[in-house]
């Protein structure tokens, strides 16, 4: 099956697994650009900010693009979608909605390094085998944008993968943050993973692989990595906090989207 | 102070090229820990506009420099047109004695195109 | 001369230098140079990098809260650009701190301490997001003017390090450019953001280029930036080149400055205005802002709380 443009939409089911999917894809990238646009200023080296800020560029401009053709759907223009929707309404994961660390952006933030290069890493993972099966997902607007999305991958991938590396084999302090940074990574990673209650159909519909290929392949890209430091093979994951593709959030996400759309929300209609 | 995290601070060259036709460029210089975080930062920090085709990261004391009184030892006086096409322009004229066209460089370098078009 | 330099005295050292200064040759790092020159630039230049360290400052308060996918991009984007500028710059002084010791560590520590000053406009409050957009279309209008002053410094790294800086300054100052006349053509609740900015900064602005001479603040390096080829106008002129440049911008827009004293004279060329509050400009560069402290306490958390990655990760053995 192929459908070629928004039009050609087959029918009602495909459309809602359609949104779901692009829901979900433009959410993880929105939320946790947001989330690194947080670190800007604050990273432990002034070149590693500058490094750090353009990957979340490119990743808010991932989001902008799936906004985009949820927005060629008839759902709204791309700017109300990723401030005027609330949170139940946001089908992010729910670990990539997580604050960088104890404290606010201005004041007294005591960001959590580990925890972003770890959550991060395992991220561009997990999104890299989501868009290599989008490549050939059937709804094609959708495929074409994956192509595009993978090219800048390459480098979230090498940049994330040097400070994984480096910082778990640093030994002392470093690889017990690193540690424990995995372990409370893990703890919500299936939330990235899972393609939420209409996972089967987007797989039917062929608009991407299914969730076990998926878990499979992220393993499997993980494994050499793991193997090269001596950590226990495959890691146990799970989602303690709940599923974020039902619609389940923290007060984190609320904190988020009240400060990202505070002046978005003072007027709505107005052109900023 | 605390001078633990004094190392993290090692000098690195970053040297670039647009596109893989072209010559490999200085840029700037970066600080890093080792030679692969300097290579994940060199891109973003000196060529966030601009294509890139290759980079390299030089450690910046593998490389050996002029001091600045070697410096004085590349100047040079320019009495060596021998060495160039325009000590030899007075055969334009000659050639054309002989009614023929003085292959000059702009002539010379065009060839490789010319056996292209064939 | 004939003489490697390992040979000549001190005077002909000297007089090597000012010669080179003089035909507009460039000084590179590893050049002989006098103290006086050394130090004006450790000085202008670790001020004028840490100062882009502290100015991500005011604006990374609007990255989050930018109210577009396309103002969040291009604030981040301008923002980072202000991380690189400080990054570019610091490694311009630290070649120069290097005979001494020095390296980025003690700029940091002197920052904290309040030895390193970083520029008054870095000190104010940011309120809205006017000041978001007014930073970059003002502050960066007034920075170009005092960058591209330097461009041809005698010190080649500090001019190379200025070349690419300016290149993105045109961008930035557009990208304050289109904040603000979105704001201008908006509601007038967007106006009245503009316009409360521009009060807000305008001191501020004029505080930027520095007093007029030293009699005013007991302190001023103009006159050895200017004998070495380092900058070529006076603070006063670049003040008044500012206003050349952005008075009659502001006012096209429909926006008034908060000083009806001000006017252009024909005769004598030059804008008359109301001097700032200097004793308030010593006051805010020793760190007495109204942001000052909060903001040197968000640099030196982040420092500090990062410091086991540096730990972790310096290699053990030389420090090259």
């Amino acid at each position: 099956m192929s459908v070629k443009r928004p039009d050609d939409i087959p029918n009602n089911e495909y459309k809602e697994a359609l949104l779901n999917l692009l829901y979900q894809l433009a959410d993880d990238d929105f939320i946790l650009a947001y989330r690194g646009s947080e670190w800007l200023g604050l990273a432990p080296h002034i070149e590693e900010d500058v490094a750090f800020s353009s990957i979340n560029q490119d990743t808010m401009g991932h989001a902008a693009m799936y906004y985009q053709l949820l927005e060629d759907l008839g759902e709204g223009n791309q700017d109300s979608l990723a401030h005027a929707r609330p949170s139940n309404e946001r089908r992010n994961a729910i670990l990539l909605e997580e604050v960088n660390g104890p404290g606010d952006y201005l004041t007294e933030p005591r960001y959590d390094w580990a925890f972003a290069v770890v959550r991060h890493y395992f991220y561009s993972v997990a999104k890299k085998v989501r868009v290599d099966s989008l490549k050939t997902s059937s709804y094609e607007p959708l495929a074409q944008l994956a192509v595009k999305i993978n090219t800048e991958l390459y480098y979230h991938l090498l940049h994330w993968k040097t400070w994984f590396l480096q910082l778990v084999n640093a030994g002392g302090e470093a690889s017990i943050r690193m540690r424990e940074a995995m372990d409370r990574v893990m703890d919500e990673f299936q939330g990235v993973l899972t393609l939420g209650p209409s996972g089967k159909e987007m797989a039917v519909m062929g608009l991407i692989e299914g969730e076990e290929n998926l878990i499979k392949r992220w393993e499997l890209a993980l494994q050499p990595v793991y193997q090269s430091v001596n950590l226990a093979f495959p890691p146990k994951i799970s989602m303690k906090k709940g599923d974020g593709r039902n619609g389940k959030h923290t007060a984190d996400l609320d904190g988020a989207l009240s400060t990202l759309s505070e002046v978005y929300n003072s007027d709505p209609a107005a052109t900023w | 102070m605390s001078d633990k995290g004094q190392n993290f601070y090692q000098e690195f060259e970053v040297f670039s090229k647009r596109s893989d036709g072209a010559p490999m460029q200085h840029q700037f210089s970066l600080l890093a820990p080792n030679h692969e975080l300097a290579m994940v930062m060199a891109q973003e920090n000196f060529m966030r506009r601009e294509p890139v085709a290759d980079i390299w990261v030089v450690k910046r004391s593998d490389l050996r420099v002029m001091t600045p009184e070697e410096r004085e030892s590349v100047k040079r006086l320019d009495n060596k047109d021998y060495r160039n096409a325009k000590g030899y322009g007075y055969l334009k004229k000659k050639w054309r004695q002989y009614e023929q066209e003085m292959l000059d460089e702009n002539e010379i370098m065009s060839w490789g195109e010319m056996v292209k078009k064939k | 001369m004939n003489n490697l330099s390992g040979q000549m005295t001190e005077e002909e050292r000297m007089a090597h230098f000012m010669k080179k200064i003089e035909d507009d040759e460039k000084i590179e790092a590893d050049d002989w140079m006098p103290d006086e020159y050394r130090n004006a630039l450790i000085k202008l230049i670790s001020m004028h990098g840490i100062s882009e360290i502290m100015g991500a400052l005011p604006e990374k308060e609007w990255v989050p809260k930018a109210p577009s996918l396309r103002r969040k991009l291009g604030i981040m984007a301008k923002v980072q650009d202000e991380m690189g500028h400080g990054q570019l710059l610091l490694r311009v002084a630290e070649d120069l701190m290097k005979p001494y010791g020095k390296t980025r560590e003690h700029i940091m520590r002197d920052l904290f301490s309040g030895d390193l000053k970083f520029h008054n406009v870095f000190h104010m409050e940011a309120p809205t997001w006017g000041d978001a957009g007014l930073i970059g279309w003002l502050v960066d209008g007034a920075a170009i003017i005092s960058q591209t002053n330097m461009l041809k410094a005698s010190y080649g790294p500090y001019a190379r390090a200025l070349k690419r800086i300016c290149a993105e300054e045109v961008f930035h100052a557009q990208h304050g450019e289109a904040i603000i006349m979105a704001l201008a053509e908006g509601t007038d609740e967007q106006k009245a953001l503009v316009q409360d900015a521009v009060d807000r900064w305008w001191e501020a602005l004029l505080m930027f280029f520095g007093p007029a001479d030293a009699k005013t603040t007991g302190t001023s390096k103009q006159d050895i930036t200017i004998k070495y080829k380092i900058r070529t106008k006076t603070n006063e002129q670049l003040r008044q080149d500012f206003f050349t440049k952005y008075v009659p911008r502001i006012l096209s827009l429909g926006l008034t400055l908060p000083d009806e004293t001000m006017y252009y004279d024909e005769e004598r060329e030059l804008w008359i205005y109301k001097q700032p509050d200097w004793n308030r400009f010593k006051e805010i560069i020793r760190n007495n802002g109204p942001k000052s402290k909060e903001r040197l306490r968000l640099r030196e958390l982040s420092y500090d709380n990062n410091a086991w990655v540096r730990e972790a990760l310096s290699p053990s053995g030389r420090v090259s």
